[in-house]
């Protein structure tokens, strides 16, 4: 069976969308509870002050492996509330372990592209996964309800003040 | 150490006979892993590995995770390390692993703890008592009593009640559970040869109502069904071919597998592996039979078939 994707060349097209921030959280070290922000400082080509991601001051439990689209990352509140529906499971804005959870927006169609936050902007690199560390600190089995889910990581390329309720839209 | 956790003795003291209590924070005094009561801290001792020591704090205190650490005249190095922590010194740690919890479905519980085993039931003490439950701790110990002054107020409030050996015999297993009931679940820390006893009193009960915890691993007989097997990493499919008889966990970190390990005798559950494929042989004393159709402790499995294929 074959399967027929779009062609490459035909017009791209550019949905509409514009979501918000719902929740902000950022923890100092690898295994530290995530802690709710109401505002975060972003740092363009580094990360967010205090978080443990931010390039040059890394303590994160992945930072053996640097990534520059670990600087920001991003969650949907809609997979927490499908999670809750589909796996009977709650697991809190905190427990995702990313930085962002949005509303509104669909991360998954977001890799590649460039978008605002607030009045930020970022570029997503990729999907993120879930991992066994999660599980380990949350003693939930959150990892395969997450899979295809799991949000975004974006590289910081304009920094600045991030708030809850701050708009997310195209860049 | 990304992957350890930093943490600063806040407060170092003595706690009874023998006994160093240190309470640890992290450096900025950001709230610590949450834990479940009962759950116990893997410190890495310098130049000797990670020991196990239980978590002796109210779980509800975010902020510090306090273990009560008996010196050993036989020590390994672990419990002399402890007791030379003083305020201000840093440690690490891993994350905390809970293998003696709360049985949540029981409508009464039961304690026993020998001299310091007493430490995961001041754990379990605040919670159960915040659950409302129907709980008792007995203290079994010989002269001074251990962790005085966090058994006092359960002292007190009739809910601890504590038995010198030193001036009347020790009471018998069967006086303090009673016989089983439906609902009753019965919890013991202490002295491996307590332990034995306390398994031997409840060796009718049903399964899984009597929990045990070691303070250090019993003696394993060496398996004579042991057989060679070839261990696979499921991630990148590299492969090593096991001995008889041979360490899983020595083979899984010669395939440059990070796996941590601590009692290395099966029952404290720092190198739980997720297992894929094979037919395990489990001979620790520690996962549920339902972790065991997924996991297997490293440090003691083998394996009865050709192959096992692993997650680490």
């Amino acid at each position: 069976m074959s399967v027929t994707l779009a062609p490459k060349t035909s017009p791209s097209m550019t949905l509409a969308w514009r979501g918000l921030v719902s929740h902000l959280h950022i923890t100092p070290r690898a295994f530290l509870p995530m802690q709710a922000q109401e505002a975060i400082e972003l740092v363009a080509g580094e990360g967010i002050v205090g978080d443990r991601y931010r390039i040059g001051t890394e303590t994160g439990f992945y930072s053996e492996k640097p990534e520059e689209g670990r600087q920001i990352t991003l969650f949907e509140a809609e997979v927490l509330e499908a999670i809750l529906r589909d796996y009977k499971m709650e697991m809190l804005p905190e427990e995702h372990r990313r930085n962002v959870t949005t509303r509104g927006v669909a991360l998954n169609h977001l890799v590649g592209k460039r978008f605002r936050l607030g009045a930020c902007l970022v570029e997503a690199t990729r999907l993120s996964v879930p991992c066994r560390h999660i599980e380990e600190i949350l003693g939930k089995a959150v990892f395969d309800p997450m899979v295809h889910r799991s949000g975004l990581n974006c590289k910081i390329l304009e920094g600045g003040t991030l708030r809850v309720g701050d708009a997310i839209e195209p860049a | 150490m990304a992957r350890n956790i930093e943490l600063r003795v806040a407060e170092a003291c003595a706690a009874g006979p023998g006994i160093w209590r240190v309470t640890l924070k992290d450096p900025d005094g950001w709230p610590l892993p949450r834990t479940k009561p009962g759950a116990h801290l893997d410190l890495h001792v310098p130049g000797v590995g990670s020991r196990a020591y239980s978590l002796c704090g109210d779980p509800a205190v975010q902020d510090a995770w306090v273990v009560a650490v008996k010196l050993e005249t036989r020590s390994r190095g672990g419990s002399a390390w402890v007791h030379a922590l003083e305020e201000g010194h840093t440690v690490w740690a891993s994350m905390p692993r809970c293998t003696f919890p709360i049985a949540e479905s029981a409508s009464r519980h039961i304690l026993v703890a020998g001299g310091i085993g007493v430490t995961p039931f001041l754990a379990m003490a605040p919670v159960l008592e915040r659950q409302g439950a129907d709980w008792a701790l007995h203290v079994l110990h010989r002269g001074a009593l251990p962790c005085p002054g966090d058994l006092a107020p359960w002292i007190s409030a009739g809910r601890a009640v504590v038995h010198d050996t030193a001036v009347a015999p020790r009471p018998a297993f069967e006086t303090l559970l009673g016989a089983h009931v439906p609902g009753l679940q019965a919890y013991c820390c202490g002295p491996l040869a307590m332990i034995d006893a306390f398994e031997h009193a409840t060796a009718s009960w049903p399964s899984g109502t009597a929990r045990a915890e070691h303070f250090v691993p019993p003696v394993l007989a060496p398996d004579p069904n042991a057989r060679p097997y070839t261990l696979v990493l499921s991630q990148d499919g590299a492969s090593t071919d096991v001995p008889a008889g041979g360490s899983m966990l020595v083979a899984l970190r010669a395939l440059g597998a990070k796996v941590d390990a601590s009692c290395e005798g099966g029952v404290c559950g720092a190198c739980k592996v997720r297992w894929l494929e094979g037919e395990p042989v489990h001979r620790d004393r520690v996962l549920q039979p339902e972790e065991r159709r997924t996991h297997l402790m490293a440090c003691v499995a083998g394996c009865a078939s050709d192959r096992l294929v692993v997650e680490a």
